[in-house]
Parts: structure tokens; C-alpha cells; sequence
């Protein structure tokens, strides 16, 4: 384990950084902010915009944390072990059975359904014998393909394919007033894991150690588990799958500062909403005036330079 | 496959009788599965339909064969029951590469590429990325973690791009993709049939000779090198012939992504050894039955409404989901 | 490749019948994606992978003798009924296709990349149509149909059809402004300009595109709400993709009726055309499917104040 760093410089410079990319997501986008429309504009299409990504992110990065909390491993992200796909099939089924329900039921069916395949991940996963670390990220990524197998198969057959790959690949193109308010759920959602965030700490050695220091291990997990999940839920319901976030933020945080989840998590959240925010700027800027996916731009530039990071870094002992 | 299973004298007698039977079963299952697959619902002109069938056979065992071998070698010098080609993201480049020919050549530019060229370009690129990543991978062996976390990321790399390509691309031409997304058994470039079962045999009795030099391997780095072997030489070789043999099983029927995972905890669990000598032909072995048996049913019971691709997808991870819950897997 | 002794057989068998019965075989030259092709014989028995292709075949009364599993177009039921299932438009059902001993199997769009298999049972034509002149290409398919299967007379009638629907359509959107063509998928949008697969709606009926610039790929290009508010058309021609692939929901409404598109001329006029998703979408260029998309544009275009 590392030593931790002084943390707090890091968070305000994390601080700056995250309000002038604020201002600079303000800024950006096809519309003209010039003339008597421009702060309807502002009102209507970018803040919402911005503070999508923003809640998106931190949301994001907060949820792979409790999700590697919860499953004692470093390799779990609810983007890629089944959350994403299961809310896919929540949307698909809604477009099957009740073709007429409007796109507010479908989030909801989403979220549901993201829920439930979480849920259900999680506690499979509490399943697994504790001695082999590597099983839980290889049934993640099983649990993710089976479930996105069944997606597919029934997309498939109902020709739906292509029409649930947009929908769910993650971008703010959609993103406006009216169309985004679901996700301030997730403000909450970060507010109640800062609360119990000293008792994910103890969470994470195991439930001997937990319940010897008095912690009600099953009410807490249950705790974490209803954090992922609706974060999950929520964010691929509204913005579609934003892969990575939950993997890497918290994945490089813990390697910076530490394992105690209430000293990284203000930094993690920070570093998911500038990740994310950062990405959708580009993806606005990339084939401007047309958009790109969030989800891809992040899926090509972190992952590229987070493979470079990976193998560059010296070997451990 | 012919193969010559002659007990080893450090083998307990009960085990090498174990390893037999349970190899015996598997080459039956086998031959019921393609006897069946040739037989099962011939209609109108039998010798145009036997035809198209030992095509489809030959092509399903050779990409069982391929898929097998290339997963128990990988698994070997990697030294992780995990990792597979496929988690390595070899599937997710293969669909990306597809999504770029449809996208720069329109549908009506791809239907006409030669599919030696598809096959060319696959086979290489597939082949150069199994050199490129592994090697630097290699060299951190011991670090598992990182290397499984290098697929995964690699993986989302792949896929991101190809939803971006996806993106940008008509339904139509979309829909074309989308065909060459899961593996195809049904339409199988014949073509390409010859010389990759060319490829495949040979990468298959490379493995085979290098059966014992596996075992070896087995052991770890330090083991390994203590008895003698360039492991060096001997892993860069072994890695590249994964490379060639999952770029050959990808270009001709596409992405079976679960399926090595999938038939090597199997036949592991079946024959109860990890043997090489065993394990290889009963991992193949296990790939055809589920292959060949799979495509016949679902052609026959089922319509073919379903590509086998996913239903592959979906009960493999489904029994192999199980297999880990049922710790049986070790 | 001779793997169809059989087929052969039975095709000389047919065409001794058809000379006893004193029609006289010709051979046809007719356009196709990939270029004129010469038939020898004029095809009894066809099976077609491509819907625009049954849709305009059918109108041609012509019987259809296989089809994909799916046809998507519901006014295409009766074809179903009174023909063999010879695969999906993905994968064609060789053996299937083989015992229908085709003369002839016509592929086109999705199908266009299984030629080379289907050409192994029998002549096989690519009859793709490209969308940015859908409207020359249906008419070039609905001549080249009517020569191949000796129904000029047919093809005629529709011809006339399709030309007065183009000029109805053309009379009601002239001068009536700019337009943008939209895609609703889900919650999310794309836009389509002249050089799209949904061109032919500028570049055909001589529709102003709202952005001058547009350079939207065949595919069509993501673009956010304030696109569409800048852009500022007169009137938005709206398709759902989830109706297209006949889920039958409409939701384009829904997904349009906001702040950002409310300020555009099209919208604050009401004049919004939505228009049938599955036949501008998979029966592009289809008689009947390309008559439908028409006369929806010339009623939009005529009802709206």
C-alpha cells in the first residue's frame, strides 16, 4: 500500500479545474449564445448539459468504488459487469411489449432492470470462493457477456439491434431541460456514500474484521449495493453506457492516496465528473457541429492511455 | 484428431483409466454430433446438401480445433485459468475491423472485396496484435492483474471504436455488420475452407509435438527455466501461434467469444487433468461436440433463427457462470 | 462450380417446356447494382432477399416463389403466403433455396454480400438502390423487373403512378420553404442531408436543405437539439427508426416536442411531417413502399397551414 498523499492540495486544484472546464462546457456547443435567446439557451441546452456530466461522472466513478468495496476487488465496474446490458434489456422490453410507453416509462424500465441485473451480479459474486481475486472480475465480464447475449438475441429477432446500440451508447447529445432530471438522484446517491463512508472502509476487510468492530455487515452491504445499482440505473437510463469511469478513477485514486474510501472519495468523485465532462466537451468538438458518443471518446482516449500507464508502470515486487 | 494416449508411468493407473474413458466419451459424443449434423433433415438435391454440409463441417471442427488449442496454450503460458484470446479483445478487433470495410466500402464495396483479402487483412492484423500486446505482457508475467486489466481495457477500446463506426453507419449497411458480428455458420466462404484447415492442422500438431514443453511451462517462469527451457523463445513462439490460430477461427465463421473459456474448464473438468497431453485433444474435442451439436440443433429444432454465435454466448456464460458458483472450477 | 446437376436439369426441362408452349426464351439485358447483366431465360420461379425488390416485383404481379423469413411491410402479407421460406435477408437457407430450384435469386441492400452464395444455386442478381436518387433507381428497377419478367405491361402502370406521385409530391413542397430531415432514435436524434440515404428527398424533389452545408454522410450525423434550433428549417420531415423496425411506437413526437425545437419555424407552424418509417426505411425504393413515402410527403405538405 502506498502512503497516502496530502490529498486536500490535489482536491483544490481538482476544484479549479472542474469550474473552468464548467465554464468552457458553457461555452461549447452549435447553438449562439450571442442575442436575446442566448440565456434561454444557457438555461435550456448547456448548463443541463454540463451538469449532466458532471452528476454522471462523479456518480460513475463513486459507484465503481462502492462496486469494488463490495466485491473486494479492484476490477469490477458496474459498466461492464452486466448493469449496462440489463438496463438495455430493460429498454428493449418496453419497446416490445408496450411500444406506445414514452420514453419516461422506459427509464424507468431501465433503471429497474439495471437494478435488478446488479443486484443480482452482486450477490452472485458474495458467492465466489474469497481465495481466487481474479474470479470476480472473470465472472463480471461472463455475467456482463451472458446478459448481453440475451439482450442481443432478443434485439435480434425483434430487428432492434442498431436502435438499442444508440440508445444506450452513452452521450449528452439528448441531454436538455426536462430531459435529464433523473440524474440529481445521484447528488443524493454520493451525498449518502460520503455518510457511510468510514463504515465501506471497514466493509472492505472482510466480514470477521467488520462485525468484530461492530459494523452490521448485511444492513451495509445491502446499503452499497442500492447505491450501485440505482446510480447505474439511473445514468445508463438517461445517458446510455459510459464504460471505464467506475474502473479507472477509482483504480488510479487508490494506487494515488490510499484505501480509506471517505479520504478518496471526494477526490474520485471530482476526477469521474472532470473525466467525463472533459470527454463530452471533445465529443461535442470532435465532429462539430455533429456529435460524437461520450462513451466512445472515453472508451478510445482513456483506455489507450490507460493501457500506455499500465505498461509503463515499474513492476511490483 | 489422431492421438496416441499412452499412460505415463508417474500416472497413477486409475487416473490414466479415467483420462481414457472420459477421452473415449468425448470422440463419441463427437462422431454422434457430426454424424447427426450430416444426416438430421436432408431435403430436395442430397448431393448439393451433403455438400454444403461437410463444408460447414469441416469448418465447425477446424474453428472448434483452433479455438481449443489456442485457448489450453494461452491459458499454459500465461499461466491463468482466465485469460483467453477473446478477453484479450481478438473478437472485438475482428469487429472492428469489419466495421471499417463496411464503412469505407459501403455495402455494395464490401459485398464485392475478395474475401482472400478479408481474410488476409484479419489474419494479420489479428496475428500482429497477439505479437504486439503480448510480448511487452509478457515481461510482466507475474502481474496477472495487470494483464487481466490490460484485456479488459483493451477490450472496451475495440468495442467503443466499432459502436463509433456503428455510429456511422446506414442500417443497411449496418445490418451487414451486424451479420458479421456473431460468428456465421451458416454462410461460410468456402473459399477460405482449404487454406485455413491448412493453417489449423499445422498450428494443431505444433501444439501437439510442443505437448511436453507445455507441461513444462506449466510450472511457472523460474520452474521452467530451471529445467531447461528458453522460456523467452518458447512463450514468443507459442503466443503467435495463438495469434495465427484465433485470427484463422475469427475470419472464417467470426467472433465465438465465450467459447474457449468455455471448453477448456470443460474437458479440464471432464478428464480431470491438466495434462497437455490429454487436455489438448479433449479440450478440441469438447469444442466440436458443443459446435457442431449446437449448430445442428438449432438448425434443425430451432429454424436457425438464432445465430449459434450468441446462443454460445449465452449458455456457455450461463454454465460457466455456474461452474463458478459451483467452485468446482479450482 | 457444377454442384447443381439436378437444378440444371430441371432448368432445360423448363425451358423446353416454355419453347413447347411457344414462348420464345430471350435473353434480357437489364441494370443492375453491379452493372448490366444478361438473362438468358425468363425466370419462372424466383426467390428474392430484398425487401424493395419483393414490394416492387409483387406490385408487378409477379409471384414470388421464395422470401426472407421477415418482410416487414405489412401491405407484403400475401406474398408470404404463397411462397417458401429461404432464410432470413442475413442468411440465406442454401439447402432451403436449393429445393426451390430458383432460376433466378435477386438480392439487394442487406442481402447484397450473400450474391456469392446464393449465385452457387442459381443466377443471382444484386438489385441494391442507393438513397441519394432513390427515385431514378426504383424506376430503373420497376423497367428492368417489367423486362425481366415480361411485364412491361405492369411495369407501365406503375411507372405512371410513380411519376404523377413525384410530381404531386414535388408541386406540394415547392416553394414552400426549407426542410431537414430528422431520425428520432429513442430519446436521441440524427440529421440527413443531400448526400444521405434520405438525399433523394432534396436532391429528387427539389426540397431546400435547411443547413447549406450539410454535410451528413449517407448515414446520417448525431446531432443534439440545438442543432436542430439553429438550423431553424420550415419544416422537419421526422422518422422514427423504432417505428421502421415496426415496433409500432411513436414516439418522434415525444422525443421533438421541446424548448430547443419549439423555437423553429416548422414546429411553432405545426408543420412537422412524419412520415412511414418502414417503407422510406426498408422498402426504400420499393413501387409501392416509394408510392407510400410520397404521397405522405404531398399530403404533409398540402395539410399544413
Amino acid at each position: 500500500m502506498t502512503t497516502p498523499r496530502p490529498i486536500r492540495g490535489d482536491l483544490v486544484a481538482a476544484a479549479v479545474l472542474l469550474v473552468v472546464l464548467a465554464l468552457v462546457s458553457v461555452l461549447v456547443g452549435v447553438g449562439r449564445l450571442s442575442g436575446a435567446d442566448g440565456v434561454e439557451l444557457v438555461l435550456v441546452s448547456r448548463l443541463p448539459r454540463t451538469a449532466a456530466a458532471l452528476l454522471t461522472g462523479a456518480g460513475l466513478a463513486i459507484a465503481g468504488l462502492i462496486m469494488q468495496t463490495l466485491a473486494r476487488n479492484r476490477f469490477v465496474d458496474p459498466m461492464i459487469s452486466g448493469s449496462g446490458e440489463s438496463a438495455g434489456l430493460g429498454i428493449l422490453a418496453m419497446t416490445i411489449l408496450a411500444p406506445g410507453a414514452s420514453i419516461a416509462l422506459k427509464t424507468l424500465a431501465a433503471s429497474g432492470a439495471a437494478f435488478v441485473g446488479t443486484a443480482l451480479f452482486l450477490v452472485l459474486a458474495r458467492r465466489l470462493p474469497p481465495t481466487e481475486p481474479y474470479l470476480v472480475p472473470l465472472f463480471a465480464i461472463v455475467y456482463g457477456g451472458v446478459v448481453g447475449a440475451l439482450t442481443t438475441a432478443v434485439a435480434w429477432e425483434a430487428d432492434l439491434l442498431q436502435y438499442l446500440s444508440i440508445w444506450t451508447n452513452g452521450e449528452f447529445s439528448a441531454v436538455m431541460q426536462g430531459r435529464y432530471e433523473l440524474l440529481w438522484v445521484i447528488s443524493a446517491l454520493v451525498a449518502v456514500a460520503w455518510w457511510v463512508a468510514d463504515r465501506l472502509t471497514i466493509l472492505a476487510l472482510g466480514r470477521d474484521t467488520a462485525v468484530g468492530l461492530g459494523l452490521n455487515y448485511t444492513v451495509m452491504q445491502q446499503a452499497g449495493l442500492a447505491i450501485v445499482a440505482t446510480i447505474a440505473g439511473v445514468s445508463v437510463a438517461t445517458v446510455g453506457l459510459i464504460p471505464f469511469v467506475g474502473l479507472v478513477v477509482p483504480a488510479l485514486a487508490v494506487r494515488r492516496y490510499g484505501e480509506d474510501v471517505r479520504a478518496v472519495l471526494p477526490i474520485i468523485a471530482a476526477g469521474g465528473a472532470g473525466l467525463v465532462l472533459s470527454c463530452d466537451i471533445v465529443a461535442r468538438l470532435l465532429r462539430f457541429p455533429y456529435e460524437v458518443p461520450v462513451g466512445t471518446v472515453l472508451g478510445v482516449v482513456g483506455t489507450a492511455a490507460f493501457i500506455a500507464v499500465l505498461l509503463a508502470r515499474p513492476r511490483h515486487a | 484428431m489422431a492421438h496416441s494416449l499412452a499412460p505415463h508411468a508417474d500416472q497413477e493407473p486409475r487416473t490414466a483409466r479415467r483420462e481414457r474413458i472420459a477421452l473415449a466419451a468425448l470422440g463419441l459424443a463427437a462422431v454422434v454430433a457430426i454424424a447427426l449434423s450430416l444426416t438430421v433433415g436432408l431435403k430436395g438435391n442430397l448431393a448439393f446438401a451433403l455438400e454444403l454440409r461437410t463444408m460447414r463441417l469441416a469448418a465447425l471442427l477446424q474453428v472448434g480445433v483452433a479455438i481449443a488449442v489456442s485457448t489450453v496454450i494461452f491459458q499454459t503460458v500465461t499461466g491463468n485459468r482466465i485469460l483467453t484470446p477473446s478477453l484479450m479483445g481478438m473478437d472485438a478487433l475482428y469487429l472492428l475491423i469489419q466495421s471499417v470495410l463496411v464503412f469505407t466500402l459501403g455495402a455494395v464495396g464490401f459485398a464485392a472485396l475478395p474475401s482472400g483479402l478479408l481474410f488476409l487483412g484479419q489474419a494479420t492484423a489479428l496475428a500482429l496484435l497477439a505479437a504486439v500486446l503480448f510480448v511487452p505482457i509478457l515481461a510482466r508475467r507475474s502481474d496477472m492483474v495487470l494483464l487481466l486489466l490490460a484485456g479488459v481495457v483493451l477490450g472496451i477500446l475495440f468495442r467503443s471504436l466499432t459502436d463509433l463506426v456503428a455510429r456511422l453507419i446506414d442500417p443497411n449497411a449496418f445490418a451487414v455488420v451486424q451479420s458479421a458480428t456473431f460468428a456465421d455458420f451458416n454462410t461460410i466462404d468456402e473459399t477460405l475452407i482449404v487454406p485455413c484447415v491448412v493453417v489449423t492442422v499445422i498450428g494443431a500438431t505444433l501444439a501437439w509435438r510442443s505437448r511436453h514443453l507445455l507441461d513444462v511451462m506449466a510450472l511457472g517462469e523460474a520452474d521452467a527455466v530451471g529445467l531447461g527451457v528458453a522460456w523467452r523463445r518458447a512463450a514468443l513462439g507459442l503466443v503467435l501461434l495463438v495469434g495465427i490460430l484465433v485470427a484463422v477461427s475469427t475470419a472464417l465463421v467470426g467472433p465465438v467469444a465465450l467459447l474457449g473459456l468455455l471448453v477448456v474448464a470443460l474437458a479440464e473438468r471432464i478428464v480431470g487433468t491438466t495434462r497437455h497431453a490429454v487436455l489438448l485433444p479433449a479440450a478440441a474435442l469438447t469444442a466440436v461436440v458443443l459446435l457442431v451439436g449446437g449448430q445442428t440443433i438449432l438448425a434443425h429444432v430451432f429454424g436457425n433463427t438464432l445465430t449459434l454465435g450468441i446462443v454460445i454466448e449465452f449458455a456457455g456464460g450461463l454454465l460457466f457462470l455456474l461452474l463458478l458458483l459451483s467452485s468446482r472450477l479450482r | 462450380m457444377t454442384l447443381f446437376p439436378r437444378a440444371s436439369t430441371m432448368l432445360a426441362f423448363a425451358c423446353a417446356a416454355a419453347l413447347l408452349a411457344c414462348a420464345p426464351a430471350r435473353a434480357v439485358t437489364i441494370d443492375t447494382a453491379t452493372g448490366p447483366a444478361e438473362i438468358d431465360t425468363r425466370p419462372d420461379t424466383v426467390a428474392v432477399y430484398d425487401i424493395a425488390a419483393i414490394d416492387t416485383i409483387h406490385a408487378l404481379g409477379v409471384p414470388i416463389a421464395g422470401v426472407p423469413d421477415k418482410l416487414y411491410l405489412p401491405q407484403l402479407g400475401d406474398v408470404a403466403g404463397g411462397a417458401v421460406v429461404v432464410g432470413t435477408l442475413f442468411e440465406p437457407d442454401l439447402e432451403a433455396l436449393n429445393a426451390l430450384a430458383p432460376d433466378l435469386v435477386i438480392v439487394g441492400g442487406r442481402s447484397s454480400r450473400q450474391a456469392g452464395e446464393t449465385a452457387r444455386v442459381a443466377p443471382t442478381i444484386d438489385m441494391t438502390i442507393d438513397g441519394t436518387h432513390l427515385l431514378a433507381e426504383a424506376r430503373a428497377r420497376i423497367e428492368a423487373y417489367g423486362a425481366l419478367f415480361g411485364r412491361e405491361d405492369a411495369a407501365a402502370p406503375l411507372l405512371a403512378t410513380l411519376d404523377a406521385d413525384i410530381a404531386a409530391a414535388r408541386d406540394a413542397a415547392d416553394g414552400r420553404g426549407t426542410a431537414l430531415v430528422v431520425m428520432t432514435n429513442g430519446p436521441k436524434i440524427s440529421v440527413y442531408g443531400p448526400g444521405s440515404r434520405f438525399g433523394w428527398i432534396h436532391n429528387e424533389l427539389a426540397i431546400p436543405a435547411a443547413v447549406d452545408d450539410l454535410d451528413a454522410g449517407i448515414h446520417g450525423d448525431a446531432v443534439s437539439f440545438e442543432f436542430i434550433a439553429e438550423a431553424d428549417p420550415d419544416w422537419l420531415i421526422v422518422i422514427d427508426r423504432a417505428a421502421a423496425i415496426g415496433s409500432g411506437e411513436q414516439n418522434a413526437t415525444q422525443t421533438l416536442d421541446n424548448a430547443l425545437v419549439a423555437g423553429t419555424t416548422a414546429w411553432t407552424k405545426g408543420q412537422v411531417i412524419h412520415l412511414p418509417a418502414a417503407d422510406l426505411y426498408i422498402g426504400a425504393g420499393g413501387a409501392s413502399a416509394t408510392a407510400r413515402v410520397l404521397e405522405a410527403i404531398a399530403e404533409g405538405f398540402a395539410t399544413a397551414q
